[in-house]
Order: C-alpha cells, then sequence, then structure tokens
C-alpha cells in the first residue's frame, strides 16, 4: 500500500488529515524556550493569540530526522508498502533534508521524497492531487512523478500586513527588494520555484485582493484553489466572494495558516494557492 | 510704437558691421547672460498659474550660463563655430525645465546654421537663427503658438528678410530684437492662459531679452579693435556688463520697463561675485585654485603658469584679494554683489551641481561593480520625499521639482550613478518631464526610460509598481498602468491676484491644483481639500496626505483627524513630504 507523508506547513488541519489519510510531521515552533509541535502541541489559534501578546519572535526548525524514521518504521511494515513524502520547498525549510536523512536507513525503492518547492495551501493542493493519483492506482514512483511535474503548475500568491516576520524570519528571499517602505503597503509576494518573490505593492488591502483574483484568473483552467488566512477572517470572506465570481468552476478549499507558516507571513496574512489543470 | 523701431540713424553714424567673429559671438553671449539676469525675476513672475511655479527666468539662466561657461573654453575662440558649439554643449548639459530645453535647442540649431564658418556676415546670421528656429520646434513634439516658439520663429522671418536688404549686421539684429519683442506682445493673445491671467509669454520673453543682450553687445563691437595683450594672452573677452536700465529706455525697449524691478533688487546684497586675473610668470595654477577655491563657492580657477583667471562667489571679497595679490600682479578686478533672489537661485543650483559631483563620485565608485539590470532615478523636492522614494527602491533621487528644476546634465549624472544596464528616470513634474527626455541619447551604454511622472504622488505610484526582476518594458507598462490610478491634488497660495477657470483668486488664497488643472479656492487649507474631496465621483479608498516643510506636525495631524472624522469610509495616511511651496500635496486613490 502506498502511505502519503507531508509536513505540517501544507496547513491540511488534523481531521481533514484522517480523512484524507495522509500522514503529518510537524515542524516545531518556538517562543523562546517554549515549544510546540505545530499543529499537536498548540493550534492556529492559540499561536495567534500568543503572537498578540508576546514580545518574543517565534523561530521554527524542521522536525528531528527520528521522528521521520519512526513514522517511516511504522508505515513499511509489510513489504508492499511504499511512502511517497511531498514536503515543503527546500529553500524555505531543512525538512526534506531530515526526511532524506530518516530514509537511507530504508530500501532506495521504498521511499519517494518530492520537493515540492512549494509551501501552505500549494503543498496542500499538491498532496491532494497526489491522493487522486494513488486512488487512481497509480504507483508510487509515479505518483512521485507526477507531484513533481505538477510543481510549476502551482501559484501561491500571499497578502501581507507586513514583511517584519518574513524578513526577521529570515525568508524574504527576493521580497528584500520591498523591504523598508516608508509608506504603508501591503505587501503582495508569491513563491515561485521554492522562493519567495516579490509581486506588487498595492496601498491597500482590497486592491491587494483585486490583484490576487487577476493573477488567479490568468491561472485558469484550475485543477484546485486553495485559499487562507493568518488571523484575518473577514478578509478572507471579501477574497472568497470576489473569487468565487471569478472562477466558477472549481470549489476552493478554506484554511487557515498554520503556526509555522504564520510565523513568516504575520497575523494578516491572506494566501491563495492555485493547481493549474494537467 | 516708433520708438521700438530699429535707429537706421544711428547706423548710418557707424560703418557697416559686416562680419563677427567668435570673440563677438562669445562678447554678445556674455553680456545676453548678464542682461537675461538682470531680468531672471521678472521672467519668474510671468506665471501663469498664480503657484509657485517652474521659474523660467532661472531655468533659462542657468541654461544660459552653463552655455556662455562652456563657450568661454571653447577650443577657437577666434572662430563664431567652435564658439557656438561648446556654447550649444554647454546649454544642453545646463538645461533646466521646459525652457531651457527649448534654449538649448534654439542654441544647437544656431550653432548648426553657423557650422563650418569662422565668421558670420550678415545672411550667416539670419541662416543661423533660421535653423536655431526650425530646430527648436522640430524638439517639442506638439508645438504651440504664443511661446518662446513663436518668438524665435518671428525673430528668423525678420533676420531673413532684413539679410536680404542690408549686409549691416547691426541692422539685421536690431530688426531681430524689436520682432522678437513684437511678437512677445502678441503670445498675450495668442494663448487663452496667457490672456487669462494678463501676461506674456515667459519664456518667449526671455528669449527676446537675450537676443537683445546678445545685439547689443555685438553692435557695440568693433572687430577691429584692439583688445588689451593681457586678455588676448588668456583668451577670454571682456566682460560687459549688462546694460544699464537708462541705456535701454533710451533705446526705447520694451525690457527696460519691465527689467526694472528687477535690477532694482539686485541692490541687496548677500555675496560678491568677484573675478580677476593673476599675472605670471610661473603661476601654479593646482596651488593657486587649491588655496582660493577654499575661500568661496563656485570657484572657477583656469590659465597657465602666465595668467590665471579666477571666477569665485565669496562672502569676502578683501579676503580673497589678499590672498590672490600673494601670488601674483592682479588685473581686472570686478567685484559684482549678488543680489538675494540671485543667491538663492545660485545656491540651489550650486547645491545640485555639488550633488551631482557627489554622484560622479559615487559614479566612478560604483562603476567597479558591474551594472545592475535595471533601477530607477527620481527626482523630489523635500527631504521627506526623497526618504520615501528612496525607501520604495528608488536608486538616486536627485534633489528639485517645482521651483528648482534639474538640469539636463544633473539627470545624467543621477542615470549614471544608478549604474544599471537599464534605468528609469521618473521627473515627477510636468517642467522637468523634457530635460527628462533629453538624457537617453546622452547616456552612453544604458537604455533610459522616461516614465512622464507629471507630479510627486504619480511618482510614487510608479515607484511602488517597480519590479527589479521585470524588464524595462515590463516595468514602463506597470508603471504607466499605476499612474492612471492615482490622483494628485497640491495645495498651495495664490502669489498674485488673477482669475482661471472661472475662479476668481486673490494673493494668498489657498488653491488646491488637481492633475494640474486648479479646481477649488478658498481660505483654509481643510476647507479647500474637504471641496477637493466632495467633488470626486469616486470616493477614494485611500488618501496620502504629504505634509510640506512650512507645515508642522500637530496642524498636519488635526487636519487628517478633521478629514478622517467627515470620511470614515477613506483611510488616510499622513506623511512628512517636506516640500517647498505646497503645504499640502495629497495622493489620492
Amino acid at each position: 500500500m502506498i502511505h502519503l507523508v507531508t509536513d505540517s506547513t501544507s496547513d491540511i488541519s488534523p481531521s481533514d488529515a484522517q480523512a484524507l489519510g495522509v500522514h503529518i510531521v510537524p515542524l516545531i515552533v518556538r517562543f523562546g524556550e517554549e515549544q510546540y509541535r505545530d499543529g499537536v502541541d498548540i493550534d492556529a489559534d492559540q499561536f495567534y493569540a500568543k503572537l498578540a501578546r508576546t514580545e518574543v519572535h517565534p523561530t521554527t526548525s524542521q522536525p528531528p530526522p527520528d521522528v521521520f524514521s519512526t513514522l517511516y518504521r511504522t508505515l513499511l511494515a509489510n513489504p508492499d508498502d511504499q511512502v511517497v513524502g511531498l514536503h515543503i520547498s527546500a529553500k524555505l525549510s531543512g525538512t526534506l533534508q531530515s526526511a532524506t536523512l530518516a530514509a537511507q536507513a530504508f530500501d532506495p525503492g521504498r521511499i519517494h521524497l518530492v520537493d515540492t518547492e512549494s509551501v501552505s495551501g500549494g503543498l496542500q493542493l499538491l498532496v491532494r492531487a497526489a491522493l487522486d493519483d494513488i486512488r487512481a492506482g497509480d504507483s508510487a514512483a509515479t505518483v512521485a512523478e507526477n507531484a513533481m511535474r505538477r510543481r510549476s503548475k502551482v501559484t501561491i500568491l500571499v497578502l501581507l500586513d507586513t514583511l517584519t516576520y518574513l524578513h526577521r524570519g529570515g525568508r524574504i528571499g527576493r521580497a528584500q527588494a520591498f523591504v523598508g517602505s516608508l509608506l504603508n503597503v501591503k505587501p503582495l509576494i508569491a513563491v515561485r520555484d521554492g522562493e519567495v518573490v516579490p509581486m506588487a505593492r498595492p496601498r491597500s488591502r482590497s486592491k491587494g485582493i483585486e490583484l490576487i483574483v487577476e493573477q488567479v484568473r490568468g491561472c485558469t483552467p484550475l485543477r484546485s484553489l486553495a485559499e487562507f488566512h493568518a488571523a484575518a477572517s473577514e478578509s478572507m470572506v471579501d477574497l472568497e466572494q470576489r473569487l468565487s465570481t471569478a472562477v466558477s468552476n472549481v470549489t476552493a478549499i478554506l484554511g487557515r495558516i498554520g503556526p509555522v507558516v504564520g510565523a513568516y507571513s504575520g497575523p494578516g496574512g491572506l494566501g491563495v494557492a492555485c493547481l493549474g489543470a494537467d | 510704437m516708433s520708438a521700438t523701431k530699429p535707429a537706421p540713424e544711428l547706423s548710418l553714424l557707424r560703418e557697416p558691421l559686416r562680419e563677427i567673429g567668435g570673440e563677438q559671438v562669445l562678447a554678445g553671449l556674455t553680456a545676453a547672460l548678464s542682461w537675461l539676469e538682470a531680468n531672471q525675476q521678472e521672467i519668474n513672475d510671468l506665471n501663469v498659474f498664480p503657484v509657485p511655479d517652474g521659474d523660467t527666468g532661472s531655468n533659462m539662466y542657468l541654461t544660459l550660463r552653463s552655455a556662455v561657461e562652456e563657450a568661454r573654453h571653447a577650443p577657437t575662440l577666434s572662430a563664431a563655430d567652435s564658439v557656438l558649439a561648446a556654447a550649444a554643449h554647454g546649454s544642453l548639459m545646463g538645461a533646466r525645465g521646459n525652457s531651457g530645453v527649448i534654449l538649448s535647442q534654439i542654441l544647437r540649431g544656431f550653432a548648426q546654421g553657423a557650422a563650418q564658418r569662422t565668421h558670420l556676415d550678415a545672411s550667416g546670421v539670419a541662416l543661423a537663427i533660421t535653423e536655431a528656429s526650425a530646430v527648436a520646434y522640430r524638439a517639442v513634439m506638439k508645438p504651440t503658438e504664443g511661446t518662446i516658439l513663436t518668438v524665435v520663429r518671428d525673430a528668423a522671418s525678420a533676420a531673413a528678410a532684413t539679410a536680404a536688404t542690408t549686409d549691416d549686421i547691426r541692422v539685421v539684429l536690431d530688426r531681430v530684437v524689436t520682432e522678437a519683442h513684437a511678437a512677445v506682445e502678441r503670445t498675450t493673445d495668442q494663448l487663452q492662459v496667457l490672456r487669462d491671467a494678463n501676461v506674456v509669454d515667459a519664456g518667449g520673453f526671455g528669449l527676446a531679452v537675450i537676443l537683445e543682450g546678445f545685439a547689443r553687445a555685438v553692435g557695440d563691437t568693433q572687430p577691429a579693435a584692439p583688445t588689451p595683450a593681457v586678455l588676448r594672452r588668456s583668451g577670454e573677452p571682456a566682460l560687459r556688463l549688462p546694460p544699464k536700465p537708462g541705456d535701454m529706455e533710451a533705446a526705447g525697449s520694451q525690457v527696460a520697463r519691465r527689467g526694472a524691478a528687477a535690477v532694482a533688487a539686485r541692490e541687496q546684497g548677500w555675496g560678491y561675485c568677484t573675478e580677476f586675473l593673476i599675472n605670471g610668470p610661473g603661476l601654479d595654477v593646482d596651488a593657486i585654485r587649491a588655496e582660493l577655491s577654499a575661500l568661496g563657492e563656485s570657484a572657477l580657477v583656469v590659465g597657465d603658469p602666465d595668467l590665471v583667471r579666477v571666477h569665485i562667489h565669496t562672502g569676502d571679497p578683501a579676503g580673497l584679494i589678499a590672498a590672490a595679490s600673494s601670488r601674483g600682479r592682479m588685473s581686472k578686478l570686478k567685484v559684482e554683489d549678488m543680489s538675494a533672489q540671485h543667491h538663492d537661485v545660485l545656491a540651489r543650483a550650486e547645491a545640485s551641481e555639488a550633488e551631482a559631483e557627489a554622484m560622479g563620485t559615487a559614479t566612478r565608485e560604483r562603476a567597479q561593480a558591474p551594472p545592475k539590470p535595471i533601477g530607477v532615478a527620481s527626482v523630489a523636492p523635500g527631504e521627506g520625499f526623497r526618504e520615501i522614494m528612496g525607501s520604495l527602491g528608488a536608486d538616486i533621487v536627485v534633489s528639485g521639482g517645482q521651483t528648482m528644476n534639474p538640469s539636463i546634465e544633473d539627470l545624467l549624472n543621477a542615470v549614471r550613478a544608478v549604474n544599471a544596464e537599464n534605468v528609469i528616470l521618473l521627473p515627477n513634474n510636468g517642467n522637468v518631464i523634457l530635460t527628462a527626455e533629453q538624457v537617453d541619447p546622452l547616456a552612453e551604454g544604458c537604455e533610459v526610460r522616461v516614465v512622464p511622472t507629471r507630479n510627486l504622488p504619480q511618482g510614487i505610484s510608479a515607484l511602488l509598481a517597480f519590479d527589479p526582476a521585470a524588464s524595462l518594458d515590463e516595468n514602463a507598462t506597470r508603471m504607466l498602468a499605476a499612474i492612471a490610478t492615482v490622483r494628485a491634488v497640491e495645495v498651495t497660495h495664490a502669489v498674485r491676484d488673477t482669475s482661471v477657470n472661472g475662479h476668481d483668486i486673490k494673493l494668498g488664497d489657498v488653491i488646491a491644483v488637481v492633475d494640474d488643472a486648479i479646481t477649488e479656492v478658498g481660505s483654509d487649507y481643510l476647507e479647500v481639500i474637504e471641496a477637493v474631496l466632495k467633488s470626486q465621483a469616486i470616493k477614494p479608498e485611500l488618501v496620502t496626505v504629504y505634509r510640506g516643510d512650512e507645515v508642522g506636525a500637530k496642524d498636519a495631524d488635526a487636519l487628517v483627524s478633521s478629514l478622517r472624522a467627515t470620511h470614515p469610509e477613506t483611510e488616510f495616511e499622513l506623511q512628512a513630504g517636506g516640500q517647498e511651496h505646497y503645504p499640502y500635496v495629497l495622493s489620492l486613490e
């Protein structure tokens, strides 16, 4: 049997994970000395509430390799068991590195790891597409190959309230060009080829949502669409309304930006991921 | 108007002037500069809009000054073509504002018309003026009558017609000056804006003043007259003082009437324009330059071991003279008081020259780094705007704008300092666009694209749309789209009584200029800004308020609080723009 493994930066909620039958390895989020497993010891609500209260800037780290080892051992109990692991972009996190280390203890053909060059909703859409492939009876190798092929069809756009979190977290990438604005802007960033890139600097959230809708429309036809927010449910309603008018043939997956990704987007982040049709 | 006609009896008394060479042309240009300087303020005051506007007089003066400085160092001072080619080059580098750019094109045309001629006869002068007119018309995409263009064209026709009947250059130039002034008078009826404001065109008037100064000096010159030995050696022509107002009255010029105020105003002192020669032998030019430059600003110290020419603006001419006299025998000492206005203009010009120089240094330092694919050079008045633009990714922000237009050279230096293969240039002022457009052909090794931003809010919007990863074309397209979504509101005080767009405006009234048109007039800032906001068909989502240097933070806070209270659905952001003359600049999005 093929088991699908991903990490908590896919922002798949625990209940969805259970329903989908996907295994999620949590990354670690820290506030100073306090340490939490993403989605296990801390959920989105608790995280943003804590973020609002504390002066300490949260940091994150990849799951230790032994967490992967333990999971792989469980999943590969039977000789016909195989694992496909889809993970956050290796340019954004060392998670894939941990998984690769753990996988070395197993037969090469049994674990197929993919750098999705993606994160959050984008990673989630690739995971869901891979689950479709598994259900359709594809081999583990084909599932992994398909995921690699789909990477270029993923678009991730995030409208931020501030670049502070991305900047302090060291994941700013080429969006560095947007840092330091003395004017109040709502930076719109994208994840492209696994890295953060600057898109636009709208002066208002509403203008930013307009730009997102425009971009998503440019990606049609779509296979799937996901919308995510970091403690910005009101903006999400606005985005959902405008997107559903613009792109009517797919039903959006709605979700939250979890603690680890939220540590970089900061509160107020609003994201869209879409996956172009195969 | 018989008084304005040339005085034929006067020319009959003299030998006809059949030919002029480089010295006379330089003397003419130098006198034109002095006469323009004397009339500079008056030209500035001929604003169509009652707002502190791009200073036409200062722009033309600084442009011509640059021309004369270059002409003084022409390779062959005795040759008219050499002097004019140098003047044309100098004016191009120094050109500021639309009138300055057109003046530089007039000089370029004049130089082209005089090409390959060491001496000009009457028909040569006529040909040069005709070419000047043609080149100036070609430089402007949509030539408008009732401007400097009309004046140069009418002057050219007069020159051609007169040169067909006489070989006396004096007669030709007299006729040119008379026709130029007549053309200036006619501009009031040729342009609605001029008629409304009841003024003549400032640029056209400036050109008539230049022609008048030139004609007077050339007409007074006796080509055969011996020049003092010392001057021949230095290659410098005698410096001509501006004609006295009384002289001009006698000559029946209309300039005298207009120029009187400006000449009187020069009595106020600031510093002294000090010029002299130091006679050798054995002078160490570099050492003299180092010593004397420290004693003033804008130092020009040139020469050879036998003769050094010094031109310095200083507050302490006595100290300067004492220092210089220890180096050698001094001669041709001239100390001239500069008016406060003159100082202001020069100081700002020098500040921007110093800036350009600093940029030049930066260019040399940066030149070692490989050029990046694309960068942005922008123009803004006020520290606040410059900082904001820098924070949004402008590589260089040249200081300048409404009342201190940067020269082509300032912009060229800025573009070079960006050190990129492609440079987007944002003029951010309607009066800087034409200057900016002259930069690309001069900038070697990089492509310069002007995104014609007419005001600061458009400049900010363009910068916000900048993507360093995108191509020049993509960026230009993005920026053009971005500037279309922003509306600029510039709030200032009327600088005189007038009537514009059906508004009766009194000196000191608060006026709002929305996208280049005066739309609201009132007595206080809040009232006028409220009127503008009410008149908007679509409610702006975001209003950014940039306070000028004369508005305190508290006053601006109070104004923005009031606006927030009356427009709860609009977001307001307050920024310190630091711009001069405009207490508030608003951007409506």
